[in-house]
């Protein structure tokens, strides 16, 4: 997959805290994946869903877009299968964001 | 004293995702807008009570309290009952937004947010606040005089006293009453009456320092409440007012007309028993009874269960 940019990475208002909001997506995947493993489907979905409302906002419709993806198929009681397609998905976006080191 | 109305400016984030707290307040901030933010509803809820914000921006996915339960209880307390609501929400259904805004929400954005148009929007919602300030504070303000009513006055004494309480400070509160009104409104007219009103207004206002509280507590009495003020300065100040009142000319038809005024003086450092905002207005009350007794035109004080005769002019009214 290609690397992923913000849109507002050359935005002075936003450049830190999209770099801090990349910074915690190690720690969200870590998240997202213990949901699953251990079938907390509900907390899944409100992980996910709250990566969908950030990442459009921080410049990443592609998180945006793959979280409503994840958040709808658990709150349709999808097969784990296709759960975990979608898991993946996002996380193969979130590990591709590159962001600029701060100067 | 002061009627002025500041900006209205601080927005309160009320998200269980805190990377949206920050990205809001980076989108609002260069507006001159400050953010503070809460993750859940019922420290929102506390939040709001404590800091009366200017604006909300409300999830609906929430721990605890969800967001329509959280909006249900601001617009249900009184004093959050004003302010308005943005849902900023995932939720897009068109149910959840009509059910959003007829529980009193002024606006309703989906996430993910343009940041124009959450700008925009947020900016929409502060011109609402400036509007319902204005009209509150209207509602506070005495027509005539242009000084704080009763309601307001009864209302910041309530709040100063449990400040003054708090950090351990005096708070005093002067009653001022035009001495012979009655006659003054029958000799020269309502409308004459009405002037000296404002006149006797104006120097009150002269003497009030910013943080205070000046009204016309009914008819021709009046209150000033002062704050972080013993009463050994709130007498000064009455005998100040006392003879700026006196030597206040007042023109009708060509005459000069001289009025004066009683005072009385309280204060909470010196309140016998409980102080309560009743217990403070009846000590200042009283003291007031006290100078009317005494001929008009001076100011006593109340120190305990003692009402004490600070100064005054022997002569109490000069109409010519």
């Amino acid at each position: 997959m290609d690397s992923i940019r913000s849109a507002f990475e050359n935005d002075p208002d936003m450049i830190d805290i999209v770099r801090e909001f990349a910074a915690a997506f190690p720690e969200r995947m870590a998240s997202l994946e213990t949901c699953l493993a251990e079938g907390d489907l509900p907390k899944l979905q409100s992980l996910a869903h709250q990566l969908k409302g950030a990442g459009g906002g921080y410049g990443f419709p592609q998180i945006t877009e793959a979280a409503g993806s994840l958040e709808k198929v658990v709150k349709e009681g999808a097969e784990l299968s296709v759960i975990k397609e979608k898991l993946e998905l996002l996380c193969e976006i979130l590990r591709a964001v590159v962001v600029p080191e701060a100067d | 004293m002061n009627t002025e109305l500041p900006n209205p400016n601080r927005v309160l984030v009320i998200d269980d995702e805190e990377s949206i707290h920050k990205l809001i307040a980076a989108r609002l901030r260069p507006e001159g807008i400050a953010v503070t933010g809460e993750l859940d509803g019922v420290r929102g809820i506390a939040r709001a009570i404590s800091e009366s914000p200017d604006l909300i921006l409300l999830d609906i996915g929430l721990p605890n309290l969800d967001g329509f339960q959280v909006c249900r209880k601001l617009k249900e307390h009184p004093a959050t009952r004003n302010i308005p609501i943005i849902f900023l929400t995932g939720e897009t259904t068109m149910e959840a937004k009509v059910r959003g805004l007829d529980m009193g929400a002024v606006d309703y954005v989906t996430k993910p947010f343009e940041q124009a148009e959450l700008r925009a929007r947020v900016r929409a919602g502060l011109r609402t606040k400036r509007l319902q300030d204005i009209l509150e504070r209207q509602s506070f303000l005495d027509g005539l005089t242009g000084l704080w009513n009763r309601p307001y006055l009864d209302q910041r004494l309530e709040s100063e006293l449990n400040v003054a309480q708090r950090y351990g400070r005096p708070l005093g509160l002067m009653m001022a009453d035009i001495d012979h009104f009655k006659i003054v409104n029958d000799t020269y007219g309502h409308l004459f009456g009405d002037i000296v009103l404002q006149g006797v207004a104006e120097e009150l206002r002269g003497y009030a320092r910013r943080s205070d509280i000046v009204a016309r507590y009914g008819g021709e009495e009046f209150a000033l409440l002062l704050t972080d003020t013993p009463l050994s300065a709130g007498t000064f100040v009455a005998e100040r007012l006392r003879t700026s009142v006196e030597n206040r000319h007042f023109e009708v038809h060509g005459k000069i007309v001289t009025v004066t005024t009683s005072f009385g003086l309280a204060c909470t450092e010196n309140i016998a028993g409980e102080v309560t905002p009743d217990a403070l207005i009846h000590a200042a009350d009283r003291a007031l009874f006290a100078s009317k007794d005494a001929g008009r035109n001076c100011v006593h004080l109340c120190d305990g269960t003692e009402i004490v005769r600070v100064t005054g002019n022997e002569s109490s009214l000069y109409i010519e």
